[in-house]
């Protein structure tokens, strides 16, 4: 038997922040990993293949402070990639930070244009991300000092919008809500800058550009600046850094102890069991899976008929899959130089081929003609791999994920490929196609889906994953979710897992 | 009544809004002139004789958001208009079944079980969240949306009249306002119910006359702007307006009239005039000039700032903003004359619920599908059909025995893709008839024999609807009911008091909050706007003059 402060389930990205910051704070904590590696569903691969989540741009500067990483001591430099979007006619375009060209260097005629409006939403993602850094507000009075520290910080937030002066509040507060694809034209017609905008605002998402919302989830992904990076030595090595982070504040971690149960007493959490038998015991359990799984662990008759109805309606259709590609050579891509294969590549021709990409997505099909973002982490390595993330494949597809589907996915992938590259199928010696069912029973994450609930306006912030589950804590006394399904929502950010665990630390002072 | 030079306030557009902007203004003592391009008043709450002796609906066909202040404020059932509920609706299936929609609870409740016990339970809650939406939002229809960026005290008031409505609600009530604000009217049924043709039957209210489908987020709130108004107090009911949707428009003019007010049709508005930056008056298509300090415009924005203002008069921003203002036609329109009453085989003879709103749609996919076709610009290959034969109620619409049959279409583009083009000018005959077709195969799931007792068929197109009515791309709603268009957003942002930054120049129609559907809000709230802001400058004479 042992005793701790704290038990988290899951060593992802938020399970492994979310101990670490508690464990800083002077709580004894055990992580526990049911897989035989750290890293969860960002670090999930498949035998040497590249990790799940191939690019990191939005690791909060507050998350490293908390676990003992701020600033310098982040130990390893991130590339920020350029990315380009491919076209057809080998005419391709380069979005570098906020400056766009062509590929072979010529001027592009909406670069300006381009510029403006991704500074734009830059700007207004340096906004949101305030409202990110902290556990979304409600349930205190007002005058308490929870419930000031809240006002305070929304009062804050009121200020940086005012800050943006009349014009721009008022252009901030429409466009909000707005969708990708009308916003994205009204500025900038050429499909090559339109798709991959429109592209980035669905990413992960059951969603097309067409829809309302999905500019929030476009300002929401450049609220740390908006640049990609490529992480030296990979997702593994930011995932072992975290890991390292966590041991070193303290956190005992096991690996290989999938949680079977989260044991009660009179209603108030008191441990774990895991599927060996084994019981750990503490008075606070962090669960970095999703709501449903981590109800199940603690008896859904901890919760009253509503909650479970919310927890059952949270929404989570995975859409995205990852198709890793081992090619004998580096590829040739007409139109493109060498020093840019090394980019962010996506292909994402127009808005409107989004949206059509999203349509039969709605209906359990996939996509016959997908949305790709490709990378290359090693280009000049031997017999390098093609890392590609593939938009849309439902994880409720009709007739369900079998090989012959994840064959005919690999096949749409190559043609849609060879596109803009003819030569590239060619050059494939081995196809790993990882499809959200996969994604789910590897990691739990219900659909596979990236950020273990959709995020939409109707799965954020206060009602994130849903109404009145917003503060962390569910169920019986000392239970806490602070996986990706929390605000502010997942991606290699960390921030769920941190707030979780400011959360957890108020409740126990 | 003569016309004379000058006027007080010119109300350009004799549709539902203007004519109550108009009414509330020669009430308050001004002299009001209403413009209209058409030779008959309305816009698009009319009622014609098309086909002798067949009153058509033609363009909007049922009422309930009409606001019982104004229908009181204003005395309309002096003038005439009396609204007639009916009861339920049905939608029927291709293999010759039918669900019913009953106002009575209780027949509603047998009914759903019919079909799934549970979704029978989760009715209770469905209607009750709706309802827990529709009273929190009705106090803000007559009201002005504040602006959040202005500190001026009207919109600091307003703001907090907002911010004491949603703390009002509490915690759990206001979570459950904004993730019901934000979703798609797909996922909220799904929510609540489990069968298709259940979700399909009330999903319908969520997608007409906007440009987003049933998956999209939003579509929710526009269930919503269904929902909300109410006939003799029963909040969520609609009838029909005896003589057609017409009869209201009359009913406003009769009013507007008895105070003074005149109206002139048969030429519509050139050019709004300015001078040093003001509103001046207006000219006419047939040279005729009327002077006033203000204008209140019930064209859509887009026809009204970029169609008959110079712009040179206008910052540019607001020009582009207008520009963007997103306006597009989603539905046609069929109004037919029956012979006599076809029969519905799935349904039990007499049966209430065809006197009702009824559809052939059978689940959340299918409607999808339909908007799908409507994005590449082609009309619904299965399209959502609202068609109701109001003549069964209103002996006043056909001669008797025969009958008037309405039917609405939802998804109809505006610009229609026709050999790698996509405009308004692709609706021919030819394309027009060919939709036509598309819509009657439809019907014909619930009444396989419309074809024989059809005398005459009107077919409007989205392009009808802007040449006829003046609707810019034929959209009903004058602007589309997106967050991004809609309370302090509608129609531009800094512009939801009705102004423009054309001094004396108003927007009294439906691109203003709350926006579309035959409510009269907007009018009346121009109307409070330009007594508050233009009395006050003393510009305005009023009788005294």
């Amino acid at each position: 038997m042992s005793q701790f402060d704290t038990i988290v389930i899951g060593a992802g990205v938020n399970g492994l922040v979310a101990g670490a910051v508690l464990a800083r704070r002077g709580k004894s904590v055990c992580i526990l990993e049911q897989g035989d590696t750290v890293g969860g569903m960002a670090g999930l691969t498949s035998s040497d293949g590249p990790a799940l989540a191939h690019l990191i741009y939005n690791l909060n500067s507050r998350v490293r402070r908390d676990i003992g990483l701020g600033g310098k001591d982040w130990p390893f430099k991130s590339k920020a990639l350029p990315t380009v979007s491919l076209s057809e006619d080998g005419k391709h375009v380069v979005v570098d930070g906020a400056a766009v060209r062509f590929a072979d260097g010529s001027d592009h005629p909406q670069a300006t244009a381009c510029s403006d409006l991704i500074r734009r939403l830059t700007r207004y993602g340096d906004l949101l991300r305030q409202l990110a850094e902290a556990p979304p507000p409600g349930g205190d009075s007002p005058v308490s000092r929870a419930g000031l520290k809240q006002l305070w910080w929304l009062g804050r937030f009121g200020l940086g919008v005012k800050r943006l002066g009349k014009s721009e509040m008022r252009a901030f507060l429409q466009v909000l809500l707005s969708n990708a694809y009308d916003f994205i034209l009204d500025e900038l017609p050429d499909g090559r800058l339109s798709g991959i905008l429109a592209a980035d605002a669905v990413r992960g998402a059951a969603t097309g550009p067409r829809s309302p919302g999905t500019v929030f989830s476009l300002i929401y992904r450049m609220g740390h600046g908006g640049d990609v990076t490529l992480p030296q030595g990979g997702t593994a090595a930011v995932m072992e850094t975290l890991s390292n982070a966590a041991k070193q504040a303290g956190c005992t971690l096991k690996t290989g102890a999938p949680v079977v149960r989260i044991l009660t007493d009179n209603d108030h959490v008191t441990g774990i069991e895991t599927a060996s038998g084994d019981r750990v015991y503490a008075k606070q359990v962090l669960s970095s899976v999703a709501p449903l799984p981590t109800a199940r662990l603690a008896g859904l008759h901890h919760f009253d008929i509503e909650a479970t109805r919310r927890i059952r309606n949270i929404r989570a259709r995975g859409t995205t899959a990852k198709v890793n590609l081992r090619l004998s050579r580096a590829p040739v891509i007409p139109g493109l130089p060498g020093n840019l294969l090394g980019a962010r590549l996506l292909f994402a021709p127009s808005a409107d081929y989004v949206e059509q990409a999203f349509n039969p997505a709605k209906y359990g099909d996939m996509s016959s003609a997908p949305v790709i973002e490709a990378v290359l982490p090693a280009p000049q390595m031997d017999r390098p791999w093609l890392s590609t993330i593939v938009q849309y494949a439902p994880s409720d597809l009709s007739g369900g994920w079998t090989d012959a589907a994840r064959e005919e996915l690999l096949q749409t992938t190559l043609a849609t490929l060879a596109r803009i590259s003819p030569t590239l199928p060619e050059l494939v010696e081995e196809a790993q196609v990882i499809t959200p069912d996969l994604i789910e029973q590897a990691t739990g994450a219900p659909g596979g889906h990236w950020h273990h609930a959709e995020m939409s306006l109707d799965q954020l912030l206060t009602i994130r994953p849903a109404n009145l589950l917003g503060r962390y804590a569910i169920g019986p006394k000392g239970l806490f979710l602070c996986g990706a399904a929390t605000h502010p929502g997942g991606d290699i950010m960390g921030l769920s897992g941190r707030n979780a665990a400011l959360m957890a630390l108020e409740k126990t002072g | 009544m003569t016309l004379k030079p000058d006027y007080d306030v010119i109300v350009a557009g004799a549709g539902h809004n203007g004519l109550t902007t108009a009414a509330y203004l020669a009430r308050a003592g001004l002299q009001v002139l209403v413009v209209e391009k058409n030779d008959w008043i309305g816009g698009a709450a009319v009622s014609r004789e098309l086909h002798p002796g067949w009153t058509y609906s033609n363009c909007s066909y049922v009422c309930s958001l009409l606001r019982r202040e104004i229908v009181r404020d204003l005395d309309l059932p002096k003038y005439g208009l009396q609204v007639i509920p009916y009861e339920g609706g049905a939608s029927f299936t291709r293999d010759g079944n039918y669900f019913a929609y009953y106002s009575d609870h209780d027949a509603l409740r047998r009914e759903m079980a019919r079909y799934s016990p549970r979704d029978a339970d989760a009715y209770q809650r469905y209607s009750q969240a709706i309802m827990r939406q529709c009273r929190f939002i009705r106090p803000f229809l007559l009201r002005d949306a504040p602006d959040p960026a202005s500190l001026r005290p009207r919109d600091l008031g307003e703001m907090a009249y907002l911010v004491k409505k949603a703390h009002g609600l509490g915690a759990r009530e206001l979570g459950e306002t904004l993730r019901f604000w934000t979703m798609s009217i797909g996922d909220f049924l799904n929510e609540h119910f489990e069968n298709d043709l259940i979700k399909a039957h009330l999903a319908g209210s969520g997608i007409i006359g906007t440009g987003l489908g049933v998956y999209s987020p939003g579509t929710a709130y526009v269930l919503l702007h269904h929902y909300m108004g109410d006939i003799d107090g029963g909040i969520g009911a609609w009838g029909f307006a005896r003589g057609g949707m017409g009869a209201i428009s009359a009913a406003l003019a009769a009013s507007f009239e008895t105070h003074g007010g005149t109206i002139h049709t048969g030429a519509g508005v050139a050019e709004i005039l300015t001078q040093n930056g003001r509103v001046t008056g207006v000219a006419l298509e047939d040279g005729k000039v009327f002077n006033a300090p203000v204008v209140a415009s019930n064209m859509d924005i887009k026809r009204t700032i970029l169609r008959h203002v110079d712009r040179d008069v206008l910052p540019e921003d607001y020009v582009r903003a207008v520009d963007r203002f997103k306006i597009r036609g989603s539905s046609a329109k069929l109004n037919i004359a029956l012979d006599s009453l076809p029969q519905f085989p799935a349904a039990p003879d007499h049966a209430s619920f065809l006197r009702g709103d009824m559809h052939t749609s059978e689940s959340l996919p299918e409607l999808e599908r339909a908007y799908d076709d409507w994005k590449i610009g082609r009309w619904s290959e299965k399209p959502y059909i609202d068609m109701l034969i109001p003549s069964q109620i209103d002996p006043t619409m056909a001669p008797p025995g025969s009958h008037m049959m309405t039917v609405f279409v939802q998804y109809a583009p505006y610009d229609l893709a026709v050999g790698g083009t996509r405009s308004g000018e692709n609706w021919d005959e030819a394309q027009r008839k060919a939709m036509a077709e598309t819509v009657v195969n439809q019907i014909e799931i619930a009444c396989p024999d419309i074809r024989n007792h059809i005398l005459h068929m009107e077919v409007r197109s989205p392009a009808e609807l802007e040449r006829e009515v003046g609707l810019t791309e034929g959209n009903i709603f004058q602007g589309e009911l997106t967050f991004d268009q809609l309370f302090f957003n509608r129609p531009i942002p800094g512009y939801s008091d009705y102004s423009t930054p054309l001094k004396g120049l108003y927007i009294c129609g439906s691109s203003a909050h709350p926006g579309g559907g035959v409510m009269g809000a907007p009018g009346a709230n121009a109307a409070r706007n330009i007594l508050r802001r233009e009395t006050r400058a003393g510009r305005m004479k009023g009788y005294a003059a």
